[in-house]
């Protein structure tokens, strides 16, 4: 797929992306890589994999790392209990040997994403999300399947893959990815929007919404995001949910006081709130000096 | 349209030179990096950067990396004019500058290398007048003793020549307008805002945390000791019938390391060492017993609670009164080989993490050397950068007696506290 051709479909999925994302997915679609997205939680990383799937017209396939994850949850596993019905009901079977090899047929096989995304006719999108939450022996147990796109199922064999998936890897950087994962990947880093960019996204999603309230919403997450103080980022999706909230109150303009009662929206910890708090109220007072 | 081969050469010499800064390109790159040459649009020179930076660079610091050989390699047709006219222009203002600075320099009977001559054409104004100026006050003096006299110029022209070197060398400086992340990691740990802290605090976990990863990750490895386990190899033995199929070995004792910190606490060395102990609280795994001293003029024994969080840490030190002192190393380093029962044996790492200034130097560095010679090991935490050491006398000499590594920044931090990990 040409540029041009994946910046139409973009546009009519109504993704608002810039000539750096573009480029970058076509490289990866091009070279048919695994994709390596990085960057602040909350920067649109799982929504490129969304949108991808969309634009390829592919089935997503999510498969969601946390600590302790492994191939039973990942890859497949073998569905124990009708493994154990179907000996009973065979029990007295004379050949025991074609009962104990039909155990392990695709039947008692328990379909997890990984499996599921190579072994499915139609090419998937295949996100891995949070990649960085997953141990470090699964990562080593991915490079297997990026590289060749094959698996192995000790039981079973080698597992060649049907159809190629796109395969999107997200990271917050929480701790650093090997080399090894790294150099299979076409990758990128995102940061948080601009302004522009923001409205657009604001504009896009959020059409009803009026104009005004619109800038100042993205006005005022600009200035959150790039208070040094601030712990916890505003993501994308925040500011979406603040702008429909608002939206939804009545709220025609951002005044100091709404924006303190509907900062919850947007600020997701006890000292940022504390923070705006303090500083909307000394921007109202003037500036003087409080005891 | 340029032929093919000429964009394939082009590749392979780019490639090469990421390499030589640090990138790990393997030739799988550069061919995909071929590849897309032919379906991108060459004269579209920003797509051709992201798409380069797609296949070559795989992180955030290579990205930046990436970024910098990009541009001084494919320099776009207008870059390349504009820097041919600032060479120019540069090449003539330094020949202008060396002109007159020759000029004045006939004034001044010493003789001086072209370094130095290049670095007076360097000096402001300002400085270049002052020295004119003292030149003249001595001039009668010069006549009476010219050598010693020359010397002492010389002297002047080589501090300002090391300085300007020095300040060429600051690393990190502009890495955190690119991604602030990556500036904490390179930036002088005393040049922290307060605001940073939490940030910086979070990577000194995330690094303590994979280099406790690497650690354990070592020791599956280690082998045996090379002794015979008589009792293991007879009893498996009786299982054959007596016969000895395979012979046991004694597993290899881990000894962790006894750890001793001695901290410099004084004005200038506070933050490092505050984040120096967090850094080290993390990676407890390497030393099964540690103890915390700090000093300034004097010798004080930190315990463990003050070290659990940075406030406390901070309000510790201040209440100790050692805080904001001059540091005498010597002091306290003989206190530390005279306590009784021994802080420090044959089983015991030393680690003193100081600038090396002290008063009474010639006794801190005997001290040092007894220091050296009760302890197992001696290592330096300096948080001077390298380039610098050549410069400051106080730091040859120290270095000169014990192992001494720079962590002026959280990732020279890191790499000495590997390097300390791995004895």
């Amino acid at each position: 797929m040409d540029i041009q051709t994946l910046k139409q479909k973009m546009d009519r999925a109504g993704y608002i992306y810039d000539e750096t994302l573009a480029t970058v997915l076509m490289v990866a679609l091009k070279l048919g890589r695994p994709l390596l997205i990085e960057g602040a939680a909350g920067v649109g990383k799982t929504e490129i994999a969304k949108v991808m799937a969309s634009v390829l017209d592919r089935e997503l396939v999510r498969l969601q790392c946390y600590e302790g994850l492994d191939e039973s949850k990942a890859l497949y596993e073998w569905n124990y209990q009708k493994q154990l019905l179907s000996i009973q009901v065979n029990m007295n079977t004379e050949n025991r040997d074609e009962l104990t090899k039909s155990l392990f047929g695709d039947e008692y096989l328990l379909e997890r994403p990984l499996l599921k995304s190579i072994r499915s006719e139609k090419p998937v999108v295949l996100l891995i999300d949070e990649i960085d939450k997953a141990d470090e022996e699964f990562e080593a147990f991915l490079l297997e399947l990026l590289s060749e796109m094959q698996v192995s199922i000790p039981e079973v064999g080698t597992v060649k893959a049907r159809s190629v998936p796109f395969v999107v890897l997200t990271s917050n950087r929480a701790r650093p990815l090997s080399e090894a994962l790294r150099r299979r990947c076409a990758y990128l880093y995102i940061e948080y929007p601009d302004l522009e960019k923001e409205l657009a996204i604001l504009r896009a999603k959020l059409p009803h919404v009026d104009d005004q309230l619109r800038v100042q919403v993205a006005q005022a997450v600009q200035n959150l995001r790039s208070n040094e103080a601030i712990l916890k980022k505003p993501s994308i999706a925040e500011t979406l949910d603040w702008a429909a909230a608002l939206d939804a109150l009545g709220a025609r303009e951002l005044t100091p006081d709404i924006l303190r009662h509907t900062a919850g929206f947007v600020l997701k910890s006890n000292e940022d709130m504390a923070l705006l708090n303090e500083e909307t109220h000394c921007g109202n007072c003037g500036g003087h000096h409080h005891a | 349209m340029p032929e093919h081969g000429v964009y394939l050469e082009k590749l392979s010499a780019f490639s090469r030179i990421l390499r030589s800064e640090g990138l790990s390109v393997s030739p799988k790159e550069t061919a995909d990096a071929a590849e897309l040459m032919t379906v991108l649009d060459l004269e579209n020179r920003e797509q051709v950067k992201t798409a380069l930076r797609t296949v070559y660079a795989k992180s955030r610091d290579e990205q930046i990396c990436f970024d910098r050989c990009f541009d001084s390699f494919f320099l776009s047709e207008e870059a390349m004019r504009k820097l041919a006219k600032e060479q120019i222009e540069k090449e003539q203002e330094i020949a202008q500058k060396r002109e007159a600075a020759d000029r004045e320099l006939e004034q001044i009977p010493v003789e001086l290398p072209e370094e130095y001559k290049n670095a007076y054409a360097g000096m402001a104004e300002k400085e270049r007048n002052s020295l004119q100026r003292f030149v003249e006050r001595i001039k009668d003096s010069m006549e009476r003793q010219p050598e010693l006299y020359a010397n002492f110029i010389r002297s002047v022209f080589a501090r300002f020549t090391m300085e300007q070197y020095m300040l060429s060398e600051d690393a990190g400086i502009g890495c955190e307008g690119l991604d602030p992340e990556l500036g904490l990691m390179y930036r002088d740990i005393s040049e922290f805002k307060e605001t940073e802290m939490p940030k910086a605090i979070d990577m000194i976990r995330n690094i303590a945390q994979r280099i406790n990863g690497e650690l354990s990750a070592k020791r599956k490895n280690t082998g045996h000791s090379g002794l015979l386990d008589f009792r293991r190899t007879i009893r498996k033995g009786l299982e054959t019938g007596g016969t000895f199929n395979r012979l046991r070995y004694k597993k290899k004792r881990h000894r962790r390391k006894h750890l001793v910190l001695l901290c410099d606490v004084s004005g200038s060395m506070v933050q490092f060492s505050e984040f120096a102990l967090r850094f080290i609280q993390s990676l407890n795994q390497v030393s099964e017993s540690s103890r915390t001293f700090l000093f300034s003029e004097n010798l004080f024994e930190a315990d463990a609670f003050s070290l659990q969080n940075m406030d406390l840490f901070r309000n510790y030190v201040r209440q100790s009164g050692v805080y904001g002192k001059g540091t005498d190393l010597g002091t306290a380093l003989e206190k530390l080989c005279a306590m009784q029962p021994a802080a420090l044996n044959s089983a015991t790492t030393l680690l003193i993490l100081s600038d090396t200034k002290t008063i009474d130097q010639a006794r801190a560095v005997a001290a040092l050397k007894e220091a050296k010679r009760l302890a197992g090991r001696v290592i330096w935490l300096n948080p001077i950068p390298e380039s610098k050491w050549q410069y400051i006398r106080s730091v040859q000499t120290m270095a000169s007696i014990c192992t001494m590594v720079s962590c002026n920044t959280l990732s020279a931090l890191a790499s000495a506290c590997r390097k300390l990990a791995g004895v």
